[in-house]
């Protein structure tokens, strides 16, 4: 594989971005910072015939993982990365050292594979050729439904993680249901139960 | 040869980004810079043998990432609201 103009500019702007998601001290320029890395990431993954996963990349990863990212910090005002007192004052150069060794080593092992002399084709990485292996169920069918029921489950514990108090309620005493499941106007009887709740 | 290399940078700085981070959210992003690196280092290594599998490999990590961050925003959120702070050094209850 040759390395070209196009390849370096590319390892450039990862490397830039990656720092930037962990050095920026705005966490919504640091979830911007993440979504130009994925897209890098996707322009990467069509070089290296994948295509099909760099677009599932660019919808998943950069559309939807990353909005949701910053959802939640806008949601929670938590833009600011500096928050309370900080209890480890010299960790960042500790941690650049141990960045600094994790990454020699990972160097060192991924320049030390051979590849195989004549790799065949891929295909390009397009559906049609992604397709037959997912859907075979002797090769990646099982784990296929098997990942969609994870979605599934995933997606009802972030549900009843934002509101377990008002669902256990509501699932555990079906014959007496309690006051606050009326439409009340006050909004008080509310804060008491969850200041009881409070340990 | 060269993506290997910079899944293995992006991997460290996004190491680097989980130990130094202090809000849980910033934590969560720099996990997700590392997931992301060793999805790249599949998608290489299935270029350079021809292997189609690693890239079903990689759609399932898509998936998986996508469960995780589910959860994982959804804990963030529950904590903010006993908490009042996503900040990682207030949320030591459970330290003896």
């Amino acid at each position: 594989m040759s390395i070209g103009f196009w390849e370096v500019l590319a390892l450039l702007v990862l490397v830039g971005t990656g720092l930037a998601v962990v050095r920026l001290q705005n966490a919504v320029h640091a979830a911007l910072a993440l979504i130009a890395n994925f897209l890098v990431v996707a322009g990467v993954y069509v070089a290296l015939e994948a295509r099909f996963v760099a677009m599932i990349q660019i919808i998943v990863y950069a559309g939807a993982i990353v909005v949701l990212f910053l959802f939640v910090i806008m949601l929670l005002s938590a833009a600011n990365a500096n928050v309370g007192q900080d209890l480890l004052p010299r960790l960042p150069w500790v941690a650049a050292l141990g960045a600094l060794g994790l990454a020699g080593v990972l160097i060192y092992a991924v320049t030390r594979f051979q590849p195989p002399a004549n790799a065949p084709a891929l295909g390009g990485g397009l559906p049609q050729a992604l397709g037959p292996l997912l859907y075979d169920p002797e090769k990646w069918l099982y784990a296929l439904l098997v990942v969609g029921f994870l979605l599934l489950v995933a997606t009802v514990a972030a549900v009843v993680l934002i509101e377990p108090e008002r669902i256990i309620a509501a699932t555990s005493h079906p014959a007496h249901p309690r006051q606050d499941q009326k439409p009340s106007p006050s909004t008080g009887q509310q804060k008491d139960e969850r200041a009881v709740v409070k340990p | 040869m060269i993506w290997l290399v910079a899944s293995a940078l992006l991997f460290s700085i996004g190491a680097y980004g989980a130990l130094t981070r202090r809000t849980a959210i910033l934590m969560f992003l720099s996990i997700e810079l590392m997931l992301n690196a060793a999805a790249l280092s599949l998608v290489s290594f299935s270029k350079l043998t021809g292997s189609l599998e690693a890239q079903v490999v990689v759609l399932f990590i898509i998936a998986i990432a996508a469960a995780e961050v589910a959860v994982g925003l959804g804990l963030i959120v529950a904590i903010f609201r006993r908490r009042e702070t996503t900040g990682v050094d207030e949320l030591r209850q459970l330290r003896g």
